[in-house]
């Protein structure tokens, strides 16, 4: 196996009063592409959140080791600054802060992507055309007021922008149309090959995978991970649900 | 005792219905330099702009008056689009025809700031505008200086039919800010968009009083006003929405977003509508309070801290205000104030980003 970028080991998180997660373990190599389905409820997002460092969460049992570094225990901005992006299933809107402030101040943060005010214009500009966006965005606040869409462009605009090593993308493709699946996809691509970042996707689509290489798929049920198998794992989710996979969580539990 | 050379501005600034006076919002009493022999000589506006009502009321009126040696009158003749920006001085009239497009930059000046012993040293502007038929006017204000104690400054607008007045406020500084602006919507369809952004810290006071008069038919107006207050700062914004009879047809709308970042502060917030016509709809909205939790979150796992986060929301105040900055006064006073704000590297990149040179360029 290539390089471990991430590393899960038996992970138990959930919220104070209701267990989510239990047993977790998933490994995410550098630059690969994995793919995590499951049935609603599951527990898909909140590993997601989990492996971010979301404090709605409490991990009882396990570890998270990111690049090398253990970082269980380390608050979210530093996950983030470490290279761990989580795109939001709804992006959360922010009142007051235009989004031309926002992305500057999210890109100085990180010394690896310092440039001038004019190159990081120029920058956001390029990626905003790659998205089909209009840099009018940029002055409108921070997710106010988009459509679903919109918002998820916004993200995707992120993720070009700060260039994780890992990017979870928490059901990107959900609520959206035609046009704007092709272009999300689009950003993911352009990621990949840019970036050679490693990601995570979690989806019910399998539309969104069209143009990408899925390295591995796994299943989660019931907060547990019930399955790990080759990309053809999706096609066979898409023919037959998860049924089958459902059982042997419930046996597990 | 009053101290010599001081007198009292009594509760001035204040709304056209008030609240219960235990309250302290209605007003704000302010001392000032005593009136001075300045405006003996002074020349005064044409003699229209004495019935335009200005948002601080006439006693401020009647104080700058007899500060200023002299008033700026400008009339942008009918018709014409007037590009180059008209620099309000402590008192200026305004008058743009019918059909014609002014800006006008109202920028505390510190440099007439009022100065006599024992008095705090204020600065002050006064500006009547009258917006005849289908003109339109965007003003913009930006109060930033920290070198004076206090800053009074009162606004008063009329717009005629199918007039568009546009409002950008700045409240980024001073000790003591106080601000009053009143624009009378008399012409059929007139409308007015402000927008108030503010910040106030440490020790600052900050008194606003917004009044819309909606007189005539199917008259708009939308007044956002939003701010930051941090230390120990203490703001009161008082807003009316005025649907005076004969106004059928016509909207108001307020809306006030505060975020507090600190436990000591104090924001009072005094939303008024009143309504004495049948057709017509008046809504008020307000959200005040800490940055949500969720905010917080989505911004720290994009790699900031929690006072980063907040900061964030202070940065955007000074991006928007140089966006906003008409000329390089304006944009050279808030480029200040954010370098004493956020710092030099901060200061100078907002301004790098919009393409401008840094103060130091020129």
């Amino acid at each position: 196996m290539q390089d471990q970028l991430l590393r899960v080991s038996g992970l138990s998180a959930g919220t104070e009063d209701k267990p989510i997660l239990q047993d977790v373990d998933l490994t995410v190599g550098a630059g690969q592409t994995h793919v995590l389905m499951g049935p609603n409820g599951a527990g898909k997002s909140t590993l997601g959140h989990v492996v971010m460092g979301d404090p709605t969460y409490i991990v009882s049992a396990g570890s998270i080791v990111f690049d090398g570094k253990d970082i269980t225990e380390d608050s979210a901005d530093k996950r983030s600054l470490a290279g761990i992006f989580l795109s939001y299933q709804a992006p959360v809107e922010v009142p007051g802060v235009p989004l031309y402030s926002y992305l500057r101040t999210i890109t100085q943060k990180r010394p690896e992507l310092k440039m001038t005010a004019r190159k990081f214009r120029s920058r956001v500009g390029d990626i905003a055309d790659q998205l089909d966006m209009n840099s009018s965005f940029l002055t409108r606040e921070l997710n106010v007021g988009f459509s679903g869409g919109e918002k998820k462009k916004i993200e995707m605009l992120q993720l070009l922008l700060l260039q994780p090593k890992l990017a979870i993308l928490d059901e990107t493709d959900s609520g959206l149309d035609v046009d704007a699946l092709s272009v999300v996809s689009r950003g993911i691509e352009a990621y990949r090959q840019d970036c050679d970042g490693a990601l995570l996707i979690i989806t019910h689509n399998t539309r969104i995978l069209e143009r990408l290489s899925v390295d591995r798929t796994h299943v989660m049920v019931q907060g547990r991970m019930v399955a790990e198998g080759p990309a053809s794992l999706i096609d066979e989710i898409d023919a037959h649900g998860f049924e089958q996979f459902e059982h042997t969580g419930g046996e597990q539990q | 005792m009053m101290p010599e050379h001081t007198i009292a501005l009594e509760r001035v600034n204040t709304p056209p219905a008030q609240t219960w006076n235990y309250l302290r919002a209605n007003d704000i009493s302010l001392m000032v330099p005593s009136r001075s022999r300045k405006g003996d000589v002074y020349f005064a506006l044409p003699r229209l702009f004495g019935g335009v009502e200005c948002g601080m009321g006439p006693q401020v009126t009647t104080w700058i008056e007899s500060q200023s040696t002299d008033a700026q009158y400008v009339e942008v003749p009918a018709g014409q689009i007037r590009t180059e920006p008209i620099v309000a001085s402590m008192d200026t009239g305004v008058m743009v025809r019918a059909g014609a497009t002014a800006t006008i930059v109202v920028c505390q000046d510190t440099k007439d700031a009022i100065s006599q012993e024992s008095a705090p040293l204020t600065s002050a502007s006064l500006v009547r505008i009258i917006a005849e038929r289908n003109a339109h006017v965007r003003v913009f204000e930006f109060v930033t200086a920290t070198d004076v104690n206090q800053h009074v400054e009162s606004v008063g607008i009329v717009a005629g039919k199918d007039a568009h007045i546009e409002v950008r406020q700045f409240f980024l500084g001073t000790q003591t800010s106080a601000a009053g602006l009143v624009c009378a919507l008399d012409g059929n369809r007139s409308r007015l968009d402000l927008t108030c952004r503010y910040l106030a810290r440490d020790t600052d006071t900050l008194d606003i009083n917004h009044v819309v008069r909606q007189r005539g038919r199917l008259t708009r107006s939308e007044v956002h006003e939003s701010g930051v207050l941090d230390g120990k700062a203490k703001k009161s914004l008082r807003a009316t929405i005025d649907l005076i009879h004969g106004s059928s047809g016509s909207e108001g709308t307020e809306l006030e977003t505060v975020l507090m970042l600190s436990d000591d502060v104090t924001n009072k917030t005094m939303p008024v509508i009143l309504c004495d016509e049948d057709d017509v709809a008046g809504n008020h909205g307000a959200s005040i309070g800490t940055v949500a939790p969720e905010q917080i979150q989505y911004l720290r796992d994009r790699g900031l801290t929690h006072e980063e986060a907040e900061q964030l929301y202070v940065r955007a105040l000074f991006d928007e205000a140089l966006i906003c900055a008409p000329n390089s006064a304006a944009r050279d006073a808030v480029l200040r104030r954010a370098t004493e704000v956020l710092g030099a590297t901060v200061a100078n990149d907002l301004i790098e980003g919009l393409g401008l040179s840094s103060l130091e360029e020129g």
